[in-house]
């Protein structure tokens, strides 16, 4: 089912965030959301699973409009539609296993042992088996993100978004996550949206890239439309150029 | 929270709006909060640990503070009794029955407020800038359910236990300074003469509620987070002003309801 982005506007108070959006993102896609900072691409994705709601516009996962469900209505789409956050976002009372085994327990309503034992096989699978019993505090950045990632899947989701899956991580477990990614979507059939600054990232593993810019698309295309574009704002952020015409 | 510095500039009439908007917000939170007691499941052990860090990690705190104010009041109203009535005879009766019937409730929940409210608000505030009760909601754990609830468990049950046990700090401070400044023996001092069951009830529903009022309101401004670790900051300030201003309005209504049902004598 593909997922639809209709006329999002959004707005924080005084600051005007996204104008305009209309996005469309096939089945099974791997589709990069890219622009500078600040120009409300978590925003953007966020909206899809309810934890934001829009000021205008519609957003459909298949035929089903999302935007206005209310929170008990919407737990049915987080079921299929994972997101692995920014900063990991694990919850710090819990072992890494007790984390990944949440979704199970409140999603699906598995008993504790249940859901443990299913969140040891599932951290095999980000090879963290051996920190499940450990504390997130205790972890770097790059292994709070695997089991982060090991905790978005495990409801087997239909669609994953992915918030700057690679900051903070060194360049080859940055490299093993494009792998997972990309693997989701031609193993699995799994559709993700990635939020991403890491060029090396977005030219690799993307099929498609819409690059956002003062609220709306600027640019939506392959990443061989991107390389080949004569906008001077998508060349200075692809080529990371401090001087051009981009304002921030 | 419209006391605050961030609603600086405001017309009178916006500041009103503003609270009353605040105490909405906490409302709906008192609502799911109610909801979830009944409905909700613990996590195991969520309701404990909060227990202990409400009041484990206030008791030392508070003793302090309500020694302090038992001495003081009891010194300041031996000074005044003093040039009035000089009998000393019924200052630790008076004493008691203001204590159980509000000082110790009243005053002794806004260090509560202090020490619990910030506690709240900075933890939960810390999980929304961290994008944490987001993750919650994606686990379909509902924050209030989650957060909230076990939280205001704990502030009742322990905010109660420890203004209680705050009282009897006060009370001995009070017998200690009596008798140092006023030659007013304990036995003298220790007079049940003037308290009735009512006062009980009275001091003790004034506890169990600021207990709870203290947690909805922190949870709420912690929940309403927005703005980084400035806006946790924001939400640490605004949980300790909207606590007290709680208690404050909670005890005038208690204290109401209390001067008809349990008049005191």
């Amino acid at each position: 089912m593909p997922i639809r982005f209709v006329n999002i506007h959004k707005a924080f108070g005084p600051k005007v965030v996204l104008q305009g959006v209309d996005l469309e993102v096939a089945d099974g896609e791997c589709f990069f959301i890219i622009g500078a900072s600040g120009v409300g691409k978590s925003v953007l994705i966020k909206h899809l699973i309810g934890l934001l709601r829009p000021d205008e516009g519609d957003i459909f996962l298949g035929e089903e409009e999302v935007s206005r469900l209310d929170e008990r209505a919407l737990y049915p789409v987080r079921m299929k539609c994972a997101m692995v956050f920014q900063s990991s976002t694990l919850f710090d009372s819990m072992t890494c296993a007790e984390n990944v085994a949440l979704p199970l327990r409140k999603h699906r309503g598995m008993s504790m042992k249940e859901a443990i034992d299913d969140a040891r096989r599932r951290l095999e699978k980000v090879h963290m088996q051996d920190f499940a019993d450990a504390y997130p505090a205790a972890l770097g950045d790059g292994m709070r993100k695997r089991v982060a990632i090991a905790r978005a899947l495990t409801l087997d989701p239909e669609y994953v978004l992915f918030d700057e899956p690679t900051t903070s991580l060194d360049p080859v477990s940055a490299r093993r996550t494009d792998e997972l990614i990309r693997r989701l979507c031609d193993e699995f059939g799994v559709t993700s949206i990635v939020v991403s600054h890491d060029l090396v990232s977005i030219f690799s593993i993307a099929d498609r890239i819409a690059m956002l810019y003062k609220g709306t698309v600027r640019l939506l295309g392959t990443p061989e439309e991107f390389r080949n574009t004569e906008d001077p704002i998508v060349q200075q952020f692809i080529q990371g150029r401090a001087e051009g015409p981009m304002e921030v | 929270m419209a006391f605050t510095a961030r609603a600086e500039n405001v017309s009178p009439l916006a500041a009103l709006k503003n609270v009353l908007q605040d105490a909405l917000a906490v409302a709906r939170v008192g609502r799911r909060t109610m909801h979830y007691l009944i409905r909700g499941k613990r996590e195991p052990g969520s309701v404990a640990r909060q227990m202990f860090a409400i009041g484990n990690q206030s008791l030392f705190f508070m003793c302090i503070t309500m020694a302090f104010i038992g001495a003081i009041i009891t010194f300041q109203t031996g000074l005044q009794s003093k040039k009035l009535v000089p009998d000393f005879s019924m200052i630790g009766a008076t004493y008691l029955k203001l204590l159980i019937r509000d000082l110790a409730a009243s005053v002794g929940a806004l260090p509560l407020a202090t020490r619990v409210g910030a506690g709240i608000a900075a933890e939960i505030g810390s999980m929304v800038v961290t994008e944490q009760v987001d993750a919650l909601r994606m686990c379909a754990a509902d924050p209030v359910d989650y957060l909230v609830v076990p939280r205001f468990i704990a502030s009742v049950i322990m905010g109660t236990v420890i203004l209680i046990i705050g009282g009897f700090v006060a009370y001995g401070s009070g017998m200690l300074v009596a008798q140092l400044m006023f030659d007013v023996s304990p036995h003298t001092f220790t007079n049940l003469s003037l308290v009735t069951m009512g006062d009980l009830v009275l001091g003790v529903s004034k506890a169990v509620t600021y207990g709870g009022a203290i947690a909805l309101v922190s949870g709420q401004r912690g929940l309403a987070t927005f703005g980084g670790s400035e806006g946790v900051g924001w939400a640490t300030t605004e949980a300790v002003v909207g606590s007290c201003f709680a208690i404050i309005v909670l005890n005038l209504v208690i204290s109401t309801i209390g001067y008809f049902f349990v008049p005191a004598l």
